[in-house]
Order: structure tokens, then C-alpha cells, then sequence
């Protein structure tokens, strides 16, 4: 297997496509990605009362959220100590306890083996049900209602891990007090691709939206968006920025205020709330964040695989199925103190352009399988890909945390998203994970570096 | 979704020979024309108050007791006339890159029902979609969805005014659900 060093190229902006398709590569990115990272597996909201449980995964680990009775959440390996079966096959619900399929190993909200079928009769009432428990998840720890879990005991705290991210975050998460709430069923699509390249794509890549979705964007669009037009026969690059260098983590922001509702047939509701709420937002995020974030198209990216797009509002997580294939899973993100008619409006737009049959997944599946198959050949696999539009142009923006390029048309983004998954690759143990916010807002001016990569 | 088929069999209505064949005629010919990408005469087979839905399916406990999503699970398909007017826009548009080459697509229709309706001019109707797509080289796939139809008889012939989908899937096995059922 090549090296880490050898498989991505920072100073060109390359990759070889071997990361797409490789079996080795795609089980150390299990070990030292997803089994080291801050995975995202629930909201809050979506498990609001004792008893509420959410089932999903981290990397191919299947994992079990649960509201426990004094409302605290913990989260369990989803599979039965006995002998290794799924426990929970329900997508999620409410339950007092969990049964096992298998031989009737019954577990308690609290991950404890309640009861053991023939406990007396069969093992003697010897067994000892504490060493049986369910394995918790190492690390849980929830961030303005986002809940993470994470394998690794050396890993940084979650709020270091996002680092200077969260001021950005904070925009979409903790524009208001109450903050926000996903709404809707969990909607579930199996894609034949490698799961960074759609994390690529969203985490970066402006440069598609013209020219992939024009059809959709002829279809649905109301606004504008960065003076962005369909086809890609024009941009600007002034209407918007690409932020990165912070632990990996990445936004593309336009910075209009408005323009996350630009595709929305009819955008009357929402824009008539952000008008309502402006000032109190303002008041809170300060006038950069509340005039020009809040409000905007933003794709707001946590290393390795959540993203959400506040304005559309969808919000989303990839587990890989292996180095070809990932499951796809999107809800609607909605700020709890927004009207009840305006959080129906977004999961209905949400669905019509971004669930299963959305008018822009639909464009993107395809293009993101063959970019995959083209990486399978005994050719191709050798051949690079490139992520070089605009290297070396990015840097500081006064009052703003990161490295930042001009732009929603850029491919700084994935760049860092590519040095990230190298720097972890080639890394042993979480010591020697660099970590790094780039003009950090805690720095003073003078030591701020700006670092191209 | 089973709303005539909730009242007992006795309290069903059959509609006349004729009509019942008509139904069933119009259904073969819109899998047909969909199959034939010909649209525009399929949104004309379309009442102007079409409701058109499909929820998402989760995989729930038959005993679940926990307290209903309040906004829904959501709809894949919750379309009026101006929203399916819009996909096929799209479709339409010469810009979606997905469908050209295009895609081979058959549309099976089984297990029909037809019953007299609410109204005297309406037949619901119950059936079995399975449509089966070929794409990408080498690649097909099948979406199997429950259907619960209302069909209106008005001067021009039998015109589409409901149609509940049921998708027989919680994880959509295909890239895109770019397609009408
Ligand atoms: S495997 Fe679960 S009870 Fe035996
Ligand atoms: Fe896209």
C-alpha cells in the first residue's frame, strides 16, 4: 500500500484516486478516521423523552442513542454481548428495554443486562450479568445539540476538535436561545461512491452548482445567489468566501443574509422571518455574523462526514459501507422559535430538493459513483485527480477565524479537507494529530500566520 | 392507505364492466406513455387538483410507543399540478446530464383493484408498481411502491385527482428516485 505522504499532494492540489477505491487504504481510514474523530449521531431533539432511542453508526459500527430516565443520553455498541447479534433493528422509538432476537438477552435503557433467559436453570445463576453489559461508546459529548461519540480516549475534548469552527457554527446552531431542532424521518439512500467525494463536493465545491444542478436551478430557483448564474457562465467572487484551516473542519458561506432561501419556489415566509428576527440575531452574533451569515447559503462541514446547509436546511451524515459504497442519511434543520408553517415549508423543500427524489441529489449521485468506478481500473487507479483551482490565493480576513479564499467557487476547501484526511492517516495516535485554527480570533493580530497548503 | 378496503367486502362497489376496463386501460397507457418519457400528455391525464405523495418509510417497532414526529416523517413525492410541473421542467430542460444518455425504464402495474369511489364519478383504485430501471452501464435497478389512486371520470375520460404511494423500502437502493410512479 502507498504511503499517506504519497497519496495526496498539497502543493498541487492532487490525489491519487487509489483513495477512492482501495481495500487497505479504506480499513485504516475505519481504524485511524472514524474509529479517532468526533463522529455526529443524533440531535437532541430527536430523542426527547427517557426511553427515546436512535439507532445509527459510527464508520461501520452500529450504534445505539439512548435518553436515559434522569435525561441524560448514552450511547451503546448496537449488538447483544452474548453472541454478537444486532440488538435494535427499528430505526428508532421508544422502549422500556431491548430484547434480543437471538436467545432473549434482555438490556436496560442504562446498557445493563437485565435479564438472561434460564439464567437459574442453564448457567447455574453463575453468570456474572455486569461483565456482560452493552459497550458503551467511549466518549459522548453534545455540542449546542448536536451529540458526538468518539472511540478514541486520546482525543482532543469536542469543543477543541471544532475548534474556531463553532463561531461559525454558532450562526446556524445559536442564532437564538432556544436553538435548533431536525424534523422529519430519516431519509436513507444507498450511493455507490466513496464517502469523500460527497463530503468533497459539499464541503467545497461552488464550482458544480451551475453546471451539474442547472437544470434543478432553472426548475426551483426564486434568487439570487453570489451573482451566480445557471451553466456556469458567471460569478462573483466578492458575493461570498471558502473558510478553512480550522482541525479540518470548513464552511463556504455566500453573504447576502438571504440567499440560503434562494432556492425555494417561494421564499416568502422565511425571508419575512429572517426580517423579523434580524436585529435580536444581530444582537447576538454580532453585525458580520447576523447580517451577513445568518440567513445566507452556507455549507457548514464537521471532519470527516456531517454537513449541513443552513437556508436549505438540510442536514446530513455518510456512513461508508466499504471504500465504494456509503448510506446517505438527511432530516431538515430547523430553528426551534421559527413558525410551525415555516418549518413545514423547509421539510417540504428540503425533500423536493435534497431527500431521494430532490431535485439536486439527483443530479449529484451519478457523478459522484463514476468519479468512484473511474478509480477502480488498473489504470486509472494510478492516475491523480486534482483539486488546484485558485492554490495559494487564500488568506486573512480581518475580525474572521481561518484561511480564507475568495468565493464560493474555489477548491480551497477540499484541499484542507484532503490535508486533514492525510494528517490523520499518517498519524499513529491522536498525539501526533496536528491541531490548528488559522487566524484564530484568540491569537493577536501579529502572530496570526496564514498557511496555504 | 387502506381506506376502501377498510369497509367490509360486502359494502364495496364494483363499477360497471365498461368502466372497470376503462380504468384499468388508462392505467396500462399511463405506465406507457411515462415509459415513453412523453410528460406533457401525462401531466394532461392529471386533474388540476392532483395530491400526488409519497412519505418516507421508517423501520419502527410494531409496539413503539414513542409520541408521532410532529412535522411527519416528511414526503419523498407531496406534489401539486405546479410541482410535478416543475420536475418535468426539469426533465425537460435538456440539462440534466443523468438522463442522457437516457434511461431505459418499464413500469409494471399488478394487483389492481378498482372500486366505485367516494363521489359517483369516481373509481379508487389499488395497485402494485414495480419499476424497473436500467442505467449506467450494466446497472438495474427496482422500486416496488404500493399505490392508492383516486380516478374522476370527466368529458375528456378518466383523469388522475389522487395517488398515495407506499415505497417498499427504508434505504433507497438507487442513487436517485428521478422518476414518477
Ligand atoms: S446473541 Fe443475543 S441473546 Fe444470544
Ligand atoms: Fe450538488
Amino acid at each position: 500500500m502507498m504511503k499517506p505522504s504519497e497519496l495526496i499532494d498539497q502543493s498541487t492540489g492532487a490525489q491519487r484516486r487509489k483513495i477512492y477505491s482501495d481495500q487497505g487504504i479504506y480499513e485504516q481510514e475505519l481504524e485511524r478516521i472514524f474509529g479517532r474523530c468526533w463522529l455526529f449521531l443524533a440531535h437532541e431533539s430527536q430523542i426527547p423523552k427517557p426511553g427515546d432511542f436512535f439507532r445509527t453508526y459510527m464508520g461501520e459500527d452500529d450504534v445505539l442513542v439512548i435518553r436515559q430516565d434522569d435525561m441524560s443520553i448514552k450511547a451503546f455498541i448496537n449488538s447483544c454481548t452474548h453472541r454478537g447479534n444486532r440488538l435494535v433493528r427499528a430505526d428508532r422509538g421508544n422502549a422500556r428495554a431491548f430484547a434480543c432476537n437471538y436467545h432473549g438477552w434482555a438490556f436496560g435503557l442504562d446498557g445493563s443486562l437485565a435479564n438472561v433467559p434460564l439464567e437459574r436453570e442453564v448457567y447455574f445463576n453463575e453468570i456474572d450479568k455486569n461483565q456482560f453489559r452493552l459497550v458503551p461508546v467511549d466518549r459522548l459529548s453534545s455540542y449546542k445539540g448536536l451529540i458526538f461519540g468518539c472511540f478514541d480516549k486520546d482525543a482532543p475534548s469536542l469543543e477543541e476538535y471544532l475548534g474556531d469552527m463553532r463561531w461559525y457554527l454558532d450562526a446556524a446552531l445559536d442564532a437564538f436561545p432556544d436553538g435548533t431542532e431536525l424534523i422529519g424521518a430519516t431519509q436513507k439512500v444507498i450511493l455507490h461512491t466513496n464517502w469523500k467525494l460527497p463530503v468533497e463536493n459539499v464541503c467545497g465545491d461552488g464550482y458544480h452548482l451551475g453546471w451539474s444542478h442547472a437544470g434543478a436551478m432553472k426548475a426551483t430557483q426564486s434568487g439570487d445567489l453570489s451573482g451566480f448564474t445557471v451553466g456556469n457562465t458567471g460569478v462573483d467572487l466578492e458575493g461570498g468566501m471558502s473558510v478553512a484551516g480550522l482541525n479540518g473542519n470548513s464552511v463556504l458561506a455566500s453573504l447576502d443574509g438571504v440567499s440560503g432561501y434562494a432556492f425555494y419556489p417561494d421564499p416568502a415566509l422565511a425571508l419575512k422571518y429572517l426580517n423579523e428576527n434580524r436585529t435580536k440575531v444581530v444582537a447576538r452574533l454580532g453585525k458580520f455574523r447576523g447580517e451577513q451569515i445568518w440567513g445566507s447559503q452556507l455549507n457548514m462541514t464537521v471532519f470527516p462526514s456531517l454537513q449541513f446547509l443552513p437556508g436549505l436546511n438540510w442536514f446530513r451524515v455518510y456512513h461508508p459501507k466499504g471504500p465504494g459504497k456509503i448510506e446517505m442519511w438527511t432530516w431538515a434543520i430547523v430553528e426551534k422559535n421559527m413558525p410551525d408553517e415555516l418549518k413545514q415549508q423547509i421539510l417540504d423543500n428540503v425533500l423536493l430538493t435534497f431527500g431521494p427524489a430532490g431535485l439536486f441529489d439527483n443530479d449529484d449521485g451519478d457523478n459522484l459513483a463514476s468519479c468512484t468506478s473511474q478509480s477502480r481500473g488498473w489504470r486509472t487507479g494510478q492516475m491523480p485527480v486534482y483539486t488546484n483551482m485558485a492554490i495559494g490565493r487564500s488568506g486573512k480576513r480581518v475580525g474572521l477565524p481561518g484561511d480564507i479564499a475568495s468565493g464560493i467557487v474555489s477548491e480551497h476547501n477540499q484541499r484542507y479537507f484532503y490535508r486533514r484526511w492525510q494528517e490523520h492517516m499518517e498519524a499513529k495516535t491522536w498525539s501526533e494529530v496536528p491541531q490548528y485554527n488559522l487566524n484564530s480570533l484568540e491569537t493577536k493580530d501579529e502572530q496570526r500566520t496564514v498557511q496555504t497548503a | 392507505m387502506n381506506s376502501a378496503l377498510s369497509k367490509p367486502l360486502e359494502a364495496r362497489v364494483m363499477l360497471a364492466v365498461e368502466k372497470h376496463l376503462a380504468v384499468q386501460q388508462q392505467l396500462f397507457y399511463e405506465a406507457r406513455i411515462l415509459d415513453e418519457e412523453r410528460f406533457d400528455e401525462w401531466l394532461s391525464l392529471l386533474t388540476d387538483d392532483i395530491r400526488y405523495r409519497m412519505p418516507v418509510t421508517e423501520r419502527r417497532f410494531r409496539k413503539d410507543r414513542s409520541a408521532p414526529l410532529a412535522f411527519g416523517g416528511g414526503y419523498i413525492f407531496d406534489e401539486n399540478k405546479v410541482r410535478l410541473g416543475m420536475r418535468i421542467g426539469r426533465l425537460q430542460s435538456g440539462l440534466v446530464w443523468a438522463e442522457d444518455p437516457r434511461n431505459m425504464v418499464r413500469r409494471m402495474i399488478n394487483n389492481i383493484e378498482i372500486w366505485q369511489g367516494a363521489e359517483a364519478n369516481e373509481a379508487e383504485v389499488y395497485s402494485v408498481v414495480t419499476i424497473h430501471r436500467s442505467r449506467i452501464d450494466g446497472e438495474e435497478k427496482q422500486f416496488v411502491a404500493g399505490r392508492r389512486d383516486i380516478w374522476r371520470e370527466t368529458d375528456q375520460g378518466w383523469r388522475l385527482s389522487v395517488r398515495e404511494m407506499l415505497l417498499d423500502t427504508a434505504v433507497v437502493l438507487d442513487s436517485n428516485m428521478n422518476t414518477l410512479f
